[in-house]
């Protein structure tokens, strides 16, 4: 009878066991995001660091900040862009802030900004990442990480693009760089739109 | 005694199913509160904040069939058209609604 007791207690020990095994696993997985690379980074808004430039929109509703290593290049009339060019004319980084013009909507944003772009300039494009509800200086946004390969040159393109709602204007703000310099560019465009305040 | 270790190895089947389940809750859960920045002021999101899609194939994905929308009725022209952005000559898009 003893030793049968402690052969149950032996074999409980075990399912324990195993059912501390798993949990811990499941939550080890839950933790890592489940989806490495896919999660959405974090974005605090925070004021540029010194030294950095501004440009405001026309209609004075937004100012886009950008690292000193870009400069302002053409765009449309009501929109401020700023861009890191190569000799060759390769656009190593892409910022792009522009009044809300058309259907953006906070709700839907990514799926939005995708329709766009494959309407537009890209033969195709993918969504990534997206996030609602993310803190902006001024306002509030819904942001959208995607690739597409534009129609023309079939350059392959990574960006973050969101709509931020200020408190009576919205407006878009791009950051952008080949999506095979993405990861290296990534962090000095995310300080930009992390900088992006709006009115 | 088999009978025994029969009937624990069930048990252990059934908890690892529950652990399973909890897991999967878990991370949902942890996906909707990932973004540290998301702070929504106007209104909760209904839907969970941050989307993860599943990979794509291995090969570059086509655009996914959508409806277009009313603004893209008319894109701007490619090949320096339209506004002569850089979008429109194989340069990053910009933020325009395509109006």
């Amino acid at each position: 009878m003893t030793a049968h007791t402690s052969l149950r207690g032996r074999h409980v020990l075990a399912v324990l066991a195993s059912v501390a095994a798993i949990a811990a696993a499941a939550a080890a997985f839950a933790l890592s995001g489940g989806s490495p690379g896919r999660a959405f980074p974090a974005l605090v808004p925070a004021a540029a660091p010194a030294g950095w430039p501004h440009l405001t929109l026309t209609n004075g509703t937004a100012v886009l900040s950008y690292p000193p290593s870009l400069r302002p290049v053409s765009g449309d009339a009501d929109a401020v862009s700023a861009a890191q060019v190569s000799p060759k004319g390769v656009f190593r980084l892409y910022l792009n802030a522009t009044p809300r013009q058309g259907d953006e909507q906070l709700r839907g944003w990514a799926a939005f900004r995708l329709r766009l772009l494959t309407a537009d300039d890209a033969a195709s494009a993918r969504e990534l990442a997206a996030a609602q509800g993310v803190a902006f200086r001024g306002g509030t946004g819904s942001c959208v990480i995607d690739t597409y390969v534009t129609r023309i040159g079939a350059h392959r393109y990574q960006e973050i693009a969101c709509l931020v709602q200020g408190r009576a204007s919205a407006s878009v703000i791009v950051a952008a760089a080949p999506a095979a310099t993405w990861a290296q560019a990534s962090p000095l465009l995310l300080r930009a739109v992390a900088a992006y305040q709006v009115r | 005694m088999s009978l025994t270790f029969i009937r624990s190895a069930a048990g252990a089947a059934l908890l690892a199913v529950l652990a399973a389940g909890c897991g999967t809750a878990a991370t949902a859960q942890h996906a909707a509160a990932k973004p540290a920045a998301a702070q929504p002021r106007h209104s909760a999101p209904v839907h969970a904040p941050v989307t993860t899609p599943t990979p794509p194939p291995a090969t570059t994905a086509p655009a996914p069939a959508t409806k277009a929308p009313a603004s893209s009725a008319n894109p701007i022209p490619q090949g320096n058209g339209g506004d002569q952005d850089p979008d429109n000559n194989g340069g990053p898009s910009d933020g325009d609604g395509n109006i």
